[in-house]
């Protein structure tokens, strides 16, 4: 209640200085949907309070990243946990908040998963990804949907858009990658322009692997002797599986458009497993189909007033079997829907003073099915409801402000308020350095699996609150041979009612109880540079370091208090560095290493030696050409991937591929 | 300026990025070595097992061993012990047993049934797809395992029989749903089968299987859920039901006997009790296996997190604690009068206790000594006061010192040799102990030979050289006398005759022929010093003169040399007689060291001085 007061407080204040101040300028105000027409490349002033971190373009192309999952890696404050190979679950966790904290959105509306709240990045394929950019607290633009103002951290992914230029009615994209474990994905992609303002794409991918990679344990004695030292292959770690996608794009006009967009994914996997002694092949395989339609409209009136309005329908299935006869045995089938609507408004009151109001409403439905058992198949469902008020307060380019304020309610609990002010001051007019601080306040809501799980629902819990502080320096320049952006954050977390499996009374029967409190102290810093050399030579590099101690404050009498939470590292970060060649005829050659490294974590709650999990650290390598044929543009990339075959483990007992090696072959027309 | 800024920063940067690089490397895998902490001062034989299950998927199964007797608590015992084990114990723990001097872990996830020696060194392992529980007959292990084919509608799981010499299935039988405990009673086998894979339809019977055809020839049905049986000592079956954690409730079935309403987690029957651990009300409660009736157990356990293993032995009750499931649990050690003895942290989910006899040596990292010797094994001290059989009993012979004296004493007492030596006067001793530590139990423990015997016709009178008993435990484990002794309190301990604080100097000029009978010296000829000094306690002299003899008043109880060996009650000690210095009772497990001095100062003419004489000494626990 009393931050509810303090950040109306704060806004009325803020209002009154506006006064003051007199005329104020507000950079762009329509041009949101018109800026991701362009490239906002690093010579433009950001637009955002809080700088979000981005890969896009060819720096994306060029990283040895198959999935979004892989490119994550290079953002700092994020923590990657993959369960290994191609067909291995990749969820994120931002800023050790937790990964059902994260929220990730395709093409400006949210993934959702209501069965268990996160993602597999894994599944997103870089190929037809124009971008990605992570946002702490929130996007810094009042104009979204009420949802967006609910995540802790942010993740938004953009597909290419199509361009043509004038004359131009089609492009064909054609791509095949091959590498190690019979790794097979080719890929296709139509861009067809319909009319003047409507223009469709069709993109289609294969992916084939038979995930069989060697995989090394060894073990020392304090001596120095080998006690054991075993080499063995991944099992059951195949996948396949095929996208499909559509997209209709019309600009109608200046002000207004709209996009739909049909994402169709299957896959059929094996999950490989824990390896543990005496294990070396586990039975389980996972089927899944997702599903989505999305819609967006978006127009202005007035040149004052901007409305959009989002549309999504999901169905997901999935079909988990075991088919391990020495474990429990399970056939179970899963089928979500979703229906999503966004209405959102935006109102410039003045030019240094906006707006925005934004309802959600969102419908989930979650069936269950065991088909070993001859029960009738399960139903849960869940209405959400979010209600969104911002403002956004522009001094004269030195002060932005934004405030917002979100309404939650989930079926028949009690509505919460959240809320989120974010800030950032530039102080001088001809250096591109401000000071960035945001507090945002988010809950995580029970999952239907935390809610409704056999044995392990509890459907009295309260959603898991999160607390954001946040103070960042940002600074940028553009100069004629070199590129640079720096930034370094301090932020201090604090998670509250935290949502964790509990045993209840006895035998492994477990519950899923608000029984946790954790706080972060981190500090994240970037240093991004491109160096414009002669010759044509361009020289890229990105530097990301990321300190984070996440403890655990539940309960003093834990042996575990104030120990560092689980599989979260002290330090990580990574470095990338990219050299490329422009030829006179514009073709271009290069490589670009990337260096990652993550510390020493504890794969649960006790930190002691037999928690103890180590560091790993990988090099990547690739290698491209491209070239620029008349109307047709060929790229060859070779990718080298753990030059040096560290055996890690991101996971305990998920072991990592060691040295792997991939091919491209790209053609565009 | 800017640019001093910025480059300023980026090494900032580079250097923060340098020197996490530089302390961030990985290092090699280590396999720890176990190291001991020490729990608690309190000695007791041999050693307890604790088999930590470890959450699945995390290969942290963990075996740890309690040394008892030195009070050492050692984490990941058996991965120091077998670290060539390729991924070490391995994925979930769920059942340990002696037997036969091996020890046997199911390793639920791991699917193997762990063979190891009593030391915890891998010997082999047999393939069981989810085994349970094992249990043993004959030269026969039994393992109940969950295994049963996802194409199998009822998913029946076996038991498997395995030779213990070969390590290999012999046979197996198809019994319910989900088998996990098990027990064998008069060539019967037992095994509850659970149903735990089938929510809401769990099992509720007890298949019987003959050993001899091993078939399954009945199902007796008990409750719902049953997961834990045990046989008491009245070979009755007792069943834990876990019901259905709905609206059916948990009991205890008695296989022929009533139904106990509670929760139970656990079982645990020792003697005529069997403990039910309550977990969801987190008490323990015992009850009778002759009428079934609740006895009062004082044992609290309500401040538990998750009660969860549970091990009770002849004198003491071991229970964990699981804690969260995910982070180390807590043993709790409690005599039966409820006082918490120690605690120690375990590994994850401390679930399977297993007591290791004094049978076996743990103490040192080798293999099993032989059987325990009932006699003396070793002399440590031999000093007599001056006396008149001094370098004769044993001889000293020209070149002896103490250590050689020793083994000459050996020679005469130890291991039943039936010889004899002397203490000489007042004050002198021999320091012996046994291949073991003798253990203090119920009545006399420790019976030690003279020369006594009774003047003809009474039992009051006869020849009785009183010696004090001094008894000690190795509390520093060097091996070595060289700790806190005790008095073992004879029946003239509080007389008021008795002087407790006497000390007496002996010289070698003092040693004056005093005997004729004896004539060579009477200073021990092995000490190189002039002169050696000897304190304790002396006894009022005894001797009185009957029909022209003399003899001495033979006393009631607690002396060496005081009465005929052929009275084996009265040559005997309880170590329950120990006192400290201050006469204040003292209690001691076990004992290492025996200390015999002559307590009587009395010179009777021609005879001599009254002697203690020491001919061996005989563990009374040790069956021969």
């Amino acid at each position: 209640m009393t931050k509810r007061l303090i950040v109306i407080l704060l806004a009325a204040l803020c209002a009154h200085a506006a006064y003051a101040l007199g005329e104020a300028v507000l950079d762009t105000v329509s041009s949101d949907f018109r800026l991701d027409e362009v490239q906002v490349t690093a010579r433009v002033l950001s637009k955002d309070i809080i700088v979000p971190q981005t890969l896009k373009g060819e720096e994306l192309q060029r990283l040895s990243v198959l999935t979004v999952a892989d490119a994550l890696r290079y953002f700092s404050g994020v923590q990657l946990k993959d369960y290994g190979g191609v067909g291995g679950i990749k969820t994120i966790n931002i800023r050790s908040m937790g990964s059902q904290h994260t929220a990730v959105y395709y093409n400006g509306i949210q993934l959702g998963n209501a069965q268990n709240g996160q993602v597999d990045l894994g599944r997103f394929s870089l190929d037809n990804i124009e971008s990605v950019e992570l946002y702490n607290g929130q996007k810094s633009d009042i104009f979204q949907s009420a949802r967006e103002f609910g995540a802790a951290g942010n993740i938004y992914l953009t597909t290419r858009r199509p361009y043509f230029r004038a004359g131009e009615r089609i492009h064909v994209r054609a791509q095949m990658r091959a590498g190690s474990f019979a790794l097979a994905n080719p890929a296709l992609g139509v861009d067809l322009r319909l009319t003047e303002s409507l223009s469709l794409t069709l993109d289609a991918e294969y992916l084939y692997s038979n995930g069989r990679y060697p995989f090394r344990y060894r073990r020392v004695l304090p001596t120095g002797e080998t006690a054991y030292d075993t080499t063995a292959v991944r099992e059951n770690g195949d996948i396949n599986a095929v996208r499909a996608e559509m997209g209709l794009h019309h600009y109608y006009s200046n002000t207004g458009f709209w996009r739909l967009h049909v994402y169709n994914y299957w896959s059929n996997r094996g999950i490989p497993g824990a390896i543990v002694n005496n294990v070396w092949r586990n039975g389980e395989r996972l089927t899944d189909r997702n599903t989505f339609v999305q819609a967006q409209w978006q127009d202005e009136w007035f040149n004052r007033w901007s409305t959009r309005v989002l549309f999504k329908y999901a169905n997901d299935f999935t079909h988990y079997r075991n088919y391990d006869e020495r474990l429990l045995p399970a056939n179970n089938r899963y089928t979500q829907q979703e229906a999503y609507l966004s209405f959102a408004n935006r109102l410039q009151v003045f030019n240094w003073w906006d707006m925005s109001l934004a309802y959600d409403y969102q419908y989930n439905a979650l069936a269950r099915e065991n088909l070993l058992l001859d029960a009738a198949p399960e139903h849960f469902y869940r209405h959400s409801h979010w209600l969104s008020a911002a403002t956004a307060f522009n001094f004269r380019e030195y002060i932005r402000l934004q405030a917002s304020v979100l309404m939650t309610a989930v079926d028949q609990n009690t509505p919460r308020v959240t809320p989120g002010v974010f800030l950032s001051y530039r102080p001088y007019p001809k250096i591109d350095l401000s000071i960035n601080a945001f507090y945002k306040q988010s809950y995580r809501y029970p999952t239907f699996n935390d809610l409704y799980y056999t044995d392990l629902g509890n459907a009295n819990l309260r959603p898991e609150l999160a607390r954001q502080h946040s103070v960042e320096l940002a600074y940028r320049k553009a100069a004629k041979v070199y590129d640079l952006a720096l930034s370094a954050a301090y932020y201090y977390n604090r998670v509250t009612d935290k949502i964790i499996a509990y045993p209840k009374g006895q035998q492994f029967r477990w519950t899923m109880l608000n029984l946790g409190t954790v706080k972060i102290h981190g500090v994240d810093l970037n240093a991004d540079a491109s160096w414009y050399l002669p010759l044509r030579f361009t020289l890229r590099t990105r530097l990301n370091y990321t300190f984070q101690q996440a403890r655990d404050y539940t309960n003093p009498a834990d042996t575990y208090y104030t120990h560092q939470i689980p599989y979260i590292p002290r330090h990580s970060g990574s470095f990338v560095l990219g050299f490329d060649w422009q030829s006179r005829r514009g073709d271009h050659y290069g490589f670009n290493y990337s260096f990652i490294y993550t510390g020493e974590r504890y794969c649960q709650q006790e930190n002691t030696v037999y928690n103890y999990v180590q560091p790993w650290y990988t090099h990547d390598l690739s290698l491209y050409g491209e070239w620029n044929i008349r109307r047709y543009w060929l790229k060859a990339n070779l990718e080298i991937n753990n030059l040096f075959g560290q055996d890690y483990e991101v996971i305990q007992n998920y072991p990592m591929p060691k040295q792997n090696v991939r091919c491209t072959l790209a053609f565009r027309y | 300026m800017h640019t001093r800024f910025q480059i300023l920063v980026t090494w900032s940067v580079l250097c923060i990025l340098y020197s996490v690089l530089l302390t961030g490397c990985r290092g090699e895998d280590i396999v720890y070595p176990t190291i001991g902490t020490h729990v608690t001062d309190e000695v007791r034989e041999g050693g307890l097992y604790v088999l930590c299950e470890g959450n699945m998927g995390s290969n942290k199964a963990r075996l740890d061993y309690l040394n008892l007797y030195a009070g050492d608590y050692y984490a990941n015992w058996y991965g120091a012990q077998n670290p060539k084990q390729i991924k070490e114990l391995g994925d979930v723990g769920n059942d340990l047993q002696l037997y036969g001097g091996r020890l046997y872990a199911v390793i639920n996830c791991s699917h193997k049934l762990e063979v190891m020696d009593h030391l915890s060194r891998h010997i082999g392992q047999v393939d069981i797809p989810n085994c349970r529980y094992v249990a043993f007959h004959g030269d026969k292990a039994y393992v109940s395992a969950y295994v049963g084919s996802i194409a199998d509608p009822d998913m029946l799981g076996s038991v498997y029989e395995i030779d213990t010499a070969t390590l290999s299935i012999t046979r197996e039988v198809k019994v319910g749903h989900q088998p996990d405990e098990l027990c064998v009673v008069d060539d019967r086998l037992y095994v509850v089968n659970s149903g735990g894979y089938l929510t809401d339809r769990y099992d509720s019977t007890v298949s019987v299987i003959d050993l001899a055809s091993f078939t399954e020839i009945q199902k007796i049905v008990v409750g719902l859920n049953p997961t834990r049986i045990r046989v008491d000592n009245r070979k009755h079956l007792w069943v834990c039901c876990q019901g259905n954690y709905k609206n059916i409730p948990p009991k205890v079935v008695i296989i022929g006997g009533p139904h106990i309403e509670t929760p139970c987690a656990n079982i645990a029957i020792q003697g005529s009790n069997a403990y039910v651990m309550d977990g969801e009300n987190k008490r323990l409660r015992a009850f009778s296996t002759i009428d079934y009736s609740e006895q009062t157990q004082p044992i609290d356990i309500s401040s538990y997190e998750h009660p969860y293993g549970l091990l009770a032995t002849a004198d003491a009750l071991y229970i964990t604690d699981a804690k969260n499931y995910v982070s180390s649990g807590v043993l709790h050690c409690y005599g039966y009068d409820g006082r918490e003895h120690w605690t120690a942290r375990t590994g994850d989910i401390p679930g399977h206790l297993c007591r290791i006899a004094e049978e076996y040596d743990l103490h040192g990292d080798t293999t099993p000594i032989q059987p325990s010797s009932p006699y003396i094994s070793r002399v440590y001290e031999y000093l007599p006061a001056m006396g008149q059989f001094v370098n004769e009993l044993p001889e000293y012979v020209e070149g002896d010192n103490a250590e050689s004296m020793c083994r000459k004493c050996e020679q005469s007492i130890a291991n039943n040799a039936g010889g004899m030596i002397t203490l000489g006067g007042w004050g002198g001793y021999v320091t012996f102990g046994f291949d073991h530590a003798v253990q203090n139990l119920e009545g006399r423990d420790l019976q030690i030979l003279g020369n006594a015997f009774y003047m003809t016709g009474s039992t009051e009178y006869g020849s009785s050289e009183p010696g004090i008993v001094l008894v000690s435990r190795d509390m520093n484990k060097n091996g070595l006398p060289d700790d806190p002794w005790y008095e073992l309190k004879g029946c003239l301990y509080d007389d008021p005759t008795t002087d407790h604080a006497f000390t007496r100097t002996y010289t070698r000029e003092g040693d004056t022929l005093q005997n004729p009978f004896h004539n060579h010296p009477y200073y021990p000829q092995w000490i190189s010093e002039d002169q050696y000094t000897l304190s304790g306690a002396k006894l009022a002299p005894q001797t009185q003169v009957i029909s022209g003899q003399n003899v001495q008043r033979i006393l009631d109880y607690g002396y060496v040399d005081n009465k005929p060996n052929t009275d084996i009650e009265g040559t005997s000690f309880d170590i329950s007689w120990a006192v400290d210095a201050d006469g204040n009772p003292v209690s001691l497990p076990t004992i290492d060291f025996v200390r015999v001095y002559n307590a009587s100062d009395e010179i009777l003419g021609m005879t001599g001085e009254l002697s203690t004489e020491v001919t061996g000494a005989i563990d009374l626990h040790i069956n021969n």
